[in-house]
């Protein structure tokens, strides 16, 4: 017994040395030749992202010997949470993975958890690498906040054997004639567009763009990323009113009930023709079983030019252990060759303005033709406004559609809500 | 021979010991409880009274951003101003209204039902009472693709047997979206009280049953006289679990609707983790914790109190 008990008091004393020296022995990256890590954090990758961003990662380390990127992956929410839980700490990644745009972006910035990164901007020149579009992005809070990972558009997305069934021949430039193109589709027998409800941010694009038609770039801008008042513009009245009409007469039956990604598949299956889908879309679209010579896309038709979609980018903390380190690895990622790896795994187009769609990327030239046209960009309302005021929006906007709330009164609701909570 | 607290038993003939005063139950019972106690405390205890003293600050969450404190502002605007918090209010007490009167009402019928000797008894029960012991979120899953609109179950049986003029979007229309959760809910839940009930049964006493029935009463009054006051105790346990389980509903509703659409599905629990943690208005999210812990507490401490004064006749 008593040797047992030895035994055990060893192997408990032999280990506790074991773990302080393994404390005390420095750092792995001294071990393993003086590397210095960047971390990452990103979001959940799909299998295809995975090896994109691997093929990325393993260029910039090829090219930077010394230099290790260790990355590590949540989920949408967790990652969320995680930054939360390590602001203000040393904690955190050199780098993190988020979207742009006041409500989002512009939270972590206010909270101090970027670094302006105005010199690394001037020391490698990113301004004149990246696409206006992205670049936007880093630039909206002042100075320069991340570096742009993806720009993403988004266009309306239409079965092409489904127009031509009802016997569509060309596609719509104003609002006027999208609004035929339904009624076309509606009166043979086919549902024009579809949406899930249950996500608000899917229907909530149909009504960005409606805003976008209604105000013009100006007043919508002014509403969704200024002071405008949604109560005393008569267009949010005309936006509302359009968005009850869409979701009466022109949307996918349930709607209301149904996820996003439920309604993809009356897109994918042939049984709708349209919905209001980003680049990523098309590639899922196929692998959902549309055949790729049925699926077209086209620019909502606002009248404005601008082209509509959001930016992600990637952060660096106050607190990075290796800035520079950190800087070097942005500086691969928006090169020429950075970007390649990247492929269309995360987006058809590339943040790099060089940098042209792979030639058999999915409708990569009609994006091109969707960007090269736009003259600017009106980016998704739950970027432009907090977390609360989207919570808000959305109310707002499915009240609309489920008839409670009436369209003429929904911007001043909305307006309301705003005024007592800002 | 029945021990009075306070004195020590003696053997007859024996010299009277000095009277000694026994010790506290509770004190000879505290040693063992403090780990237990420290534990509830730090883990259950300050949490709660955490989220009362953040309810009284605005704050994003963020340990950059210092707490600011509001004093009261956080619940004004609760009540004055946010277009949901209402909404969330009457739905949490109709889900507890609705869970005492028809899963418990159910769970006692069936317990009636199930304990009678007939085929199949055990399988009866087990059916019933697998979907407790399912996590809400697959019954959730499981619910919406039964109440899809197009390719979902119940439109589709409406359909088959001509009644489609019947046909909803159960979870889209906000007049009956709550309902339809319920009932998914109920499905989920009606097994437990069930199994409670049919413990309860367990302990009527057959004499009393056979008693009542040669004394000429039939069916309903040995079921009024005999049989619910003795399942009292049981009773009490159901109702404030019910009531606690109501008013916490959560993970089914986020799963089903996400407390839509546009908010009509939305209970006190789920709109305080919204303004907390989607939000990041955990003040607000404080706030709305704290009145659902007061709603709580109004609800189960008189029943106590009344069940307990019951049992003390």
């Amino acid at each position: 017994m008593l040797n047992r008990r030895s035994m055990v008091t060893g192997a408990a004393i032999g280990s506790l040395a074991l773990v302080l020296v393994g404390c005390s022995g420095g750092d792995s990256s001294e071990e393993s030749g003086g590397d210095t890590e960047v971390t990452v954090w990103t979001l959940t990758q799909e299998p295809t992202q995975k090896a994109a961003w691997d093929a990325l990662v393993e260029g910039f380390e090829e090219a930077n010997p010394g230099i290790t990127v260790v990355t590590e992956e949540r989920a949408t929410d967790p990652h969320k949470d995680a930054l939360r839980q390590v602001a203000g700490t040393d904690a955190g990644p050199d780098l993190y993975r988020y979207w742009g745009g006041s409500g989002l972006g512009g939270e972590l910035v206010d909270v101090g958890m970027s670094q302006d990164l105005t010199e690394y901007y001037e020391e490698y020149g990113w301004d004149e690498v990246l696409t206006p579009a992205a670049l936007q992005n880093a630039t909206q809070y002042g100075g320069y906040h991340g570096v742009p990972f993806i720009q993403a558009t988004e266009a309306v997305y239409y079965n092409t054997a489904l127009f031509e069934q009802a016997g569509i021949t060309t596609l719509p430039t104003t609002y006027d004639e999208l609004v035929e193109v339904a009624q076309t589709l509606k009166a043979a027998g086919i549902t024009p567009m579809e949406f899930g409800g249950t996500v608000n941010w899917h229907v909530m694009r149909l009504l960005d763009s409606l805003i976008e038609t209604m105000c013009g770039a100006d007043t919508a801008d002014e509403l969704t990323t200024g002071d405008g008042d949604w109560g005393a513009e008569p267009c949010v009245a005309e936006a509302f009113t359009e968005l009850k009409t869409w979701g009466d007469e022109y949307l996918n039956e349930g709607f209301m009930a149904i996820s996003n990604d439920d309604a993809a598949q009356l897109f994918y299956t042939g049984k709708a023709a349209m919905t209001i889908e980003g680049d990523w879309f098309g590639p899922m679209a196929i692998d959902g079983g549309l055949a790729a010579e049925d699926m077209s896309l086209f620019a909502f038709p606002t009248g404005t030019g601008r082209a509509y979609g959001f930016g992600e980018l990637l952060y660096l903390t106050p607190n990075a252990k290796n800035p520079d380190a950190a800087a070097k690895f942005l500086d691969y990622m928006v090169s020429e060759e950075g970007q390649g790896k990247l492929g269309t795994a995360f987006s058809a187009l590339s943040v790099n303005a060089s940098v042209a769609p792979p030639a058999d990327a999915p409708l990569g030239e009609e994006w091109t033709g969707v960007i090269s046209e736009a003259t600017g960009l009106f980016v998704n309302n739950d970027q432009n406004f907090s977390t609360a005021e989207t919570t808000e929006f959305w109310r707002v906007q499915n009240s609309v559609l489920t008839g409670d709330i009436d369209p003429a009164e929904a911007g001043e609701v909305f307006q309301q809500w705003r005024d007592a909570n800002q | 021979m029945a021990v009075v607290p306070g004195l020590v038993e003696q053997a007859p003939g024996a010299r009277p010991r000095r009277r000694t005063r026994r010790r506290s139950p509770f004190l000879t019972a505290l040693p063992y409880l403090v780990p237990s106690l420290l534990i509830y405390g730090y883990f259950i205890v300050y949490p709660m009274l955490d989220s009362v003293r953040l309810s009284f600050y605005r704050w994003s969450g963020f340990r950059t951003e210092e707490p600011e404190f509001v004093g009261l502002d956080n619940y004004v605007r609760l009540f004055t101003q946010d277009p949901v918090f209402w909404k969330s209010f009457g739905n949490s007490v109709i889900w507890v209204v609705l869970s005492l009167a028809i899963p418990m009402l159910l769970g006692l019928l069936l317990a009636l039902a199930l304990n009678r000797q007939m085929v199949g008894r055990s399988l009866m029960r087990s059916v019933i009472y697998i979907p407790s012991v399912f996590a809400s979120i697959t019954v959730a899953a499981m619910w919406r693709w039964i109440y899809n609109p197009t390719l979902g179950m119940v439109n589709q049986l409406l359909e088959a047997v001509g009644l489609g003029a019947w046909t909803q979007t159960w979870l889209g229309d906000p007049k009956i979206a709550l309902y339809s959760v319920f009932a998914a809910s109920v499905w989920q839940a009606v097994g437990f009280p069930m199994v409670l009930f049919l413990a309860g049964l367990q302990s009527v006493a057959q004499e009393l049953v056979d008693a009542a029935k040669v004394d000429g009463a039939n069916a309903w009054q040995v079921f009024r006289n005999v049989t619910l006051p003795a399942l009292r105790p049981t009773t009490v346990v159901v109702v404030i679990l019910t009531i606690i389980n109501s008013l916490k509903v959560f993970d089914l509703i986020v799963g089903m609707t996400g407390g839509g659409p546009a908010q009509s599905t939305q209970v006190l629990a789920l709109w305080s983790y919204t303004q907390s943690f989607t939000n990041h208005s955990f003040g607000a999210g404080g706030a709305v914790a704290t009145v659902l812990l007061l709603l709580s507490l109004c609800l189960v401490i008189p029943y106590m109190a009344w069940s307990m004064k019951g049992d003390g006749k």
